[in-house]
């Protein structure tokens, strides 16, 4: 069930038209109904197609109001629709563009054709006492709005004070100069601004032109100021003269992007050296601007060669170094904008390179690992000595059971010497092997079980090749290990040689 | 024979130009994203603290299809984002209240806004201008997203610009940038 509202200003109406202004959503889709009443009857209601207001809406023509100076014409425009905040058009009052028809009320008065999305122009270069004319339109996205009337006004005679010419903007130091020309001596001046955007929205209070600090009553034709002041990208300035009684209109406005002109700091540059790099940090100056790159120059402090870098981060590793070379750099920020601006350089930082890295290192250390070393390598070389002679020159003691087993086959395995020839169950003594010891009948048993598990790993563990490596592990395994100091020790041996691994 | 280098040319040209665009959108992006921290550093200076206002919340229903994540292309999100940034600026020209907003603040946000529109129409809303077909789709985004701005407006007037009202607008207007941002992300499409 919809809640039908009565229309104000739309009831009783004895026409067929009313006029209707109320605070409605014009973006949303609104329903009207009209009935007929007469007395105590009423017809049924007409209802009328739904639409949504601000599409059905026609744009009506702009307001104007003009304001003649002695040779120019400044044309305050107004967007359709009333200004009391509860046009249709309040929301859109940035996305307007005016079209201006501007034209010298006289028979050879050729017509300007202006598209603006200014609320305020000014026309400028005009004769004195003559009459011009304007009419404007509205648009507003494909909605366009007819001609206004046509306003015309008449250019007042010259004035006496001439406004001051040419205006210019640029930077010193961390100022801004404003300068112009003019003829007269006995003059002072003042300077003003305006925030660009201020154009594009409707004309009021808020948008009023504001005084420059330091350009009021200044009898020099220029003005200096902190860059500080104008922080924002686009400004408007404009200069005024007066000689006491009488003041003139003003200046030609001067367009400003401070981009363009505004100083940047130069950034702060430290070093730090590591072996035969340097470690550069570079802070960015406070500012506004938000792609900064850095160059960076690099030299030897007595050379004068110099290396440049470019680099967008700001902390930079300056590898391929001499060591203890003392090195200098400084930096500067560039802009990449389109005036391809940049800072000055920074004050130059000098730092000398760490000595090389072998020389660095405290003595101690390689000392230490020295003999780690040589401790390492001496044990190392007794084990291949000890198994060097197990293997050459084997000793050892074949079970009292087995008796089919002669030693000669193993000696002759290897070395085809009959140094090796050795009985059953003695014990040879070689000087050559150091590792000989007596082991106590006890722990025979034991012995025979390592090896014969041994043996088993050895089975386990051999290689595919039926190699005569194999075998000989697989015999040596079943003597009993006497001649050795430890099982232990036999095992590490053969696996150095690589013929067993367990 | 001659075709073939054409053609290869004509690819290689089209591949340099669209990896220079799409270079500059990723500038954009960004830019986009740091005009919107910037914004919301502003926006959270309101003056004062109030405390009590949870009876003024209210929702301002903002258009569901722009919430949901759809694929738009870049043009479309652009073109959102700027009616966005507009309605937020008209609404501090608007409703401005210098009780509960610093005059400065308000001059800064202003430069920002117009900043970033003036960005978006120099880039991707270029041609988009020129072009007067827009599509009923879009149009019919543009109109819900001014029916939601228009229900800010008008709390804003109702509630006479009070404290408490801003403070529930702004947390509303806080959400708006975090959609522009996640907008942002449909410029690389």
């Amino acid at each position: 069930m919809d809640n039908w509202i009565k229309l104000p200003g739309c009831q009783h109406i004895t026409g067929s038209k009313c006029d209707f202004f109320p605070l409605i959503n014009f973006y949303e889709e609104i329903k009207f109904r009209v009935r007929a009443e007469e007395e105590n009857s009423t017809s049924s209601w007409y209802y009328v197609d739904p639409f949504i207001p601000f599409q059905k809406a026609r744009l009506g023509p702009p307001e104007v109001r003009l304001e003649a100076e002695d040779k120019a014409v400044i044309i305050y425009l107004f967007r359709p629709g009333k200004r009391d905040g509860t046009s249709i058009w309040d929301m859109d009052a940035l996305s307007f563009e005016f079209s201006l028809v501007f034209w010298e009320n006289s028979s050879h008065g050729e017509e300007q054709e202006i598209k603006t999305n200014f609320y305020i122009s000014k026309m400028y270069d005009l004769s004195t006492e003559t009459t011009y004319c304007l009419k404007a339109k509205a648009r507003l996205s494909w909605k366009v709005s007819a001609y206004s009337p046509v306003y015309c006004i008449n250019t007042t005679a010259e004035h006496k004070l001439l406004p001051p010419e040419n205006v210019t903007f640029g930077a010193r130091n961390q100022s801004y100069v404003l300068t112009w020309e003019y003829r007269d001596v006995n003059v002072t001046f003042r300077a003003q601004w305006l925030h660009a955007f201020s154009k594009l929205t409707p004309w009021d209070n808020s948008n009023e032109w504001k005084q420059i600090p330091n350009c009021e009553n200044v009898r020099t034709t220029y003005c200096v100021f902190p860059q500080s002041v104008f922080q924002k990208k686009e400004y408007y300035f404009r200069v005024q003269a007066s000689d006491g009684n009488d003041t003139s209109f003003w200046s030609k406005e001067k367009a400003v992007q401070t981009e363009m002109y505004s100083t940047i700091l130069p950034p702060v540059v430290s070093m730090k050296s590591t072996n035969d790099s340097l470690h550069v940090f570079v802070k960015a100056p406070k500012k506004q601007f938000d792609t900064f790159t850095y160059e960076i120059i690099l030299w030897e402090n007595a050379s004068h060669t110099e290396r440049k870098l470019v680099s967008k981060r700001s902390d930079i590793i300056i590898p391929g170094l001499k060591p203890l070379t003392p090195y200098c750099i400084k930096a500067r920020v560039l802009l990449q904008d389109k005036w391809n601006k940049t800072s000055v350089f920074s004050a130059v930082v000098c730092e000398k390179t760490k000595p090389g890295a072998a020389a660095s290192i405290p003595w101690v250390i390689p000392v230490i690992v020295i003999l780690l070393l040589a401790v390492i390598a001496f044990c190392v070389m007794k084990l291949l000595w000890k198994c060097f002679n197990y293997v050459f020159f084997p000793v050892f003691k074949p079970p009292c059971s087995i008796e089919h087993f002669s030693e000669q086959p193993f000696g002759n395995l290897l070395l085809s010497t009959s140094e090796e020839q050795t009985e059953k169950c003695f014990i040879i003594e070689n000087t050559q092997s150091v590792i000989i010891v007596e082991e106590p009948e006890e722990t025979d048993e034991d012995y025979r079980k390592y090896s014969s598990q041994s043996s088993q790993d050895s089975g386990n563990y051999s290689n595919e090749d039926e190699s005569l490596g194999n075998q000989i592990s697989e015999a040596l395994l079943q003597l009993k290990p006497q001649a050795l100091s430890c099982p232990g020790e036999l095992v590490l041996g053969l696996s150095s040689l690589g013929l067993h691994s367990s | 024979m001659a075709s073939w280098y054409i053609l290869q040319i004509a690819l290689l040209l089209s591949f340099t130009t669209s990896l220079s665009l799409s270079y500059d959108l990723l500038q954009l992006q960004q830019q986009q994203q740091r005009s919107s921290l910037a914004c919301l550093k502003l926006l959270r200076q309101v003056k004062g603290k109030p405390e009590n206002c949870h009876q003024d919340r209210i929702d301002f229903k903002f258009p569901e299809e722009i919430l949901q994540p759809q694929q738009f292309q870049k043009e479309k999100a652009a073109l959102v984002i700027q009616e966005m940034l507009q309605n937020v600026l008209g609404i501090f020209r608007k409703n401005i209240s210098t009780t509960v907003w610093n005059e400065t603040i308000v001059e800064n946000l202003t430069d920002e806004l117009h900043q970033q529109m003036d960005h978006l129409k120099s880039t991707i809303l270029q041609e988009r201008l020129e072009d007067k077909n827009m599509t009923m789709r879009d149009t019919m985004t543009t109109l819900r997203l001014k029916s939601y701005y228009w229900r800010i407006s008008k709390y804003l007037r109702a509630k006479k610009n009070s404290i408490c009202a801003w403070t529930v607008v702004q947390a509303e207007l806080i959400r708006n940038f975090s959609i522009i941002n996640r907008l942002t992300n449909y410029f690389q499409d």
